[in-house]
């Protein structure tokens, strides 16, 4: 074995007995052997293992809660985004549902219960779609024809009184000083001044100025201004104009001196036509008219 | 296929072995890398720390080349340029007091030398020279803790030994 190797193996602290001697033969061993010993000295200082480890294991407990704290501050922000969230989603939802129509213009709405309402023109319907569930009311300004699906109570609020059924066709109209209902099937119960009145079908129920009037039988079976034609039984001349304005757009006047707005009339006229409107008006009151553009003005005779 | 029950070691006994296991030898290596004025304790501790906040993502069989790595990077960070230093352990007063001037002298003098060669050193020699000589451990261990074959580490430390030898003759 040569020396080389003796040394290689020295290092590696690999020497059997025999290479032991033959390295202590070895002309250099003194010198290796006082540079190894003076290499003692660069010794790294003593490492107690056991001490540093609970040095660490204590830092990791404090690392340990404050990283609890970080933990915390993510899910808080989270839970503020979803409480934002949820707060937008419930206000939005608990909203009520408000739809209107503008003149001469009708819509059809299905309410969460698949009851149907045309709303008609210039009209306007409020009500709850979340609560809807709970209680069937809605609230109603101007006219529209309902078909109620069965279920519970279904009521109409206007600001003339209450119409409320349990699951039936009827149309209300509610415009200035008329208060108009008509039942179409099923049974219907209007409530005016505290008085309940109960339609049966084809039952009219109408208060003009505050007066009860009395009309015959309804023969339809729905409002003819779902199919664009306003009719009008015993109803003031007046709210017969404003009818018109609202499915024309056009602004009539007349003078009231020579006109009696009051007069109960009774007739229809179509959506479709103006001059046939007019003439469906005017003629019966042996009246006549005068268009410039959107203005009307009606003359005697 | 052997299967390793434990994917991750994120267990704290299993962590306290593995702290037993490797603390010393990280800290020695680090000790005769960087020398004593970089706090190689400190180090060795932030690297454990280190590998527990991240248990969850290191295997077992790479959480020591994880914890190497991470404490050399700890001590590259604080002083890349910083001159290495190593602390003479206080050498205890001889108890021999028939010692000559003469050889007490050429004592000092030797020291110096040795001094002056293992700073010489490439850093790669000083490591695995002062782990073998100084921790007495042998080459397979040394190529475990350095992640280098055996064969390189035999080179390094015959070189290391080679030239402190030519070194402190020629001084």
């Amino acid at each position: 074995m040569n020396r080389e190797d003796l040394i290689q193996k020295w290092l590696d602290n690999n020497l059997n007995a025999n290479e032991l001697e033959a390295f202590k033969q070895l002309e250099d061993y003194d010198a290796l052997m006082k540079l190894s010993n003076g290499l003692a000295e660069f010794k790294a200082p003593e490492y107690n293992t056991s001490e540093e480890l609970d040095i660490v294991l204590s830092k990791l407990d404090t690392e340990n809660s404050t990283k609890s704290i970080n933990f915390f501050k993510p899910l808080m922000r989270i839970a503020a985004v979803l409480v934002i969230c949820f707060s937008a989603y419930y206000y939005t939802t608990t909203l009520d549902t408000k739809i209107n129509t503008d003149i001469a213009q009708k819509t059809s709405v299905f309410l969460p219960d698949q009851s149907e309402v045309q709303l008609n023109a210039e009209s306007s319907m409020t009500y709850n779609e979340n609560d809807w569930d709970e209680e069937r009311s809605l609230l109603l300004e101007g006219e529209a024809f309902f078909k109620v699906a069965k279920g519970e109570t279904f009521s109409v609020n206007t600001s003339a009184g209450i119409v409320s059924v349990l699951g039936t066709e009827f149309n209300v109209r509610q415009r200035n000083n008329i208060f108009e209902v008509i039942c179409y099937e099923g049974l219907v119960a209007v409530t005016y001044d505290n008085e309940k009145t109960k339609l049966y079908p084809g039952d009219t129920f109408l208060i003009v100025n505050g007066k009860r009037i009395v009309n015959e039988k309804e023969n339809n079976q729905q409002p003819t201004w779902i199919t664009n034609e306003s009719s009008f039984r015993s109803i003031p001349f007046s709210e017969v104009i404003a009818e018109l304005e609202r499915q024309y757009d056009v602004s009539v006047a007349f003078d009231q001196s020579l006109i009696d707005a009051e007069l109960l009339f009774t007739g229809r006229f179509t959506h479709n036509n103006l001059d046939i409107a007019l003439k469906s008006i005017t003629l019966p009151l042996n009246l006549g008219y005068q268009k410039t553009d959107n203005s009307i003005i009606l003359t005697r005779g | 296929m052997p299967k390793d029950l434990h994917n991750n070691i994120c267990d704290k006994s299993l962590f306290e072995a593995f702290f037993k296991k490797h603390a010393k030898d990280l800290h020695d290596f680090l000790y005769y890398k960087f020398g004593a004025d970089l706090n190689p304790k400190d180090k060795v501790q932030d690297a454990f720390i280190k590998l527990w906040q991240n248990c969850g993502k290191v295997p077992p069989n790479k959480a020591k080349s994880f914890l190497f790595t991470t404490a050399n990077n700890l001590m590259l960070n604080e002083v890349a340029h910083q001159k290495v230093v190593l602390r003479h352990q206080k050498s205890q007063p001889k108890s021999i007091t028939h010692e000559s001037p003469e050889y007490a002298l050429r004592e000092k003098e030797f020291k110096q030398k040795l001094d002056t060669a293992i700073a010489n050193l490439t850093e790669a020699q000083r490591v695995a020279f002062l782990l073998n000589r100084v921790e007495g451990k042998r080459f397979k261990e040394i190529a475990e803790i350095l992640n280098i074959s055996t064969k390189a580490v035999e080179k390094r430390i015959y070189g290391a030994l080679k030239k402190l030898r030519e070194d402190i003759e020629g001084l």
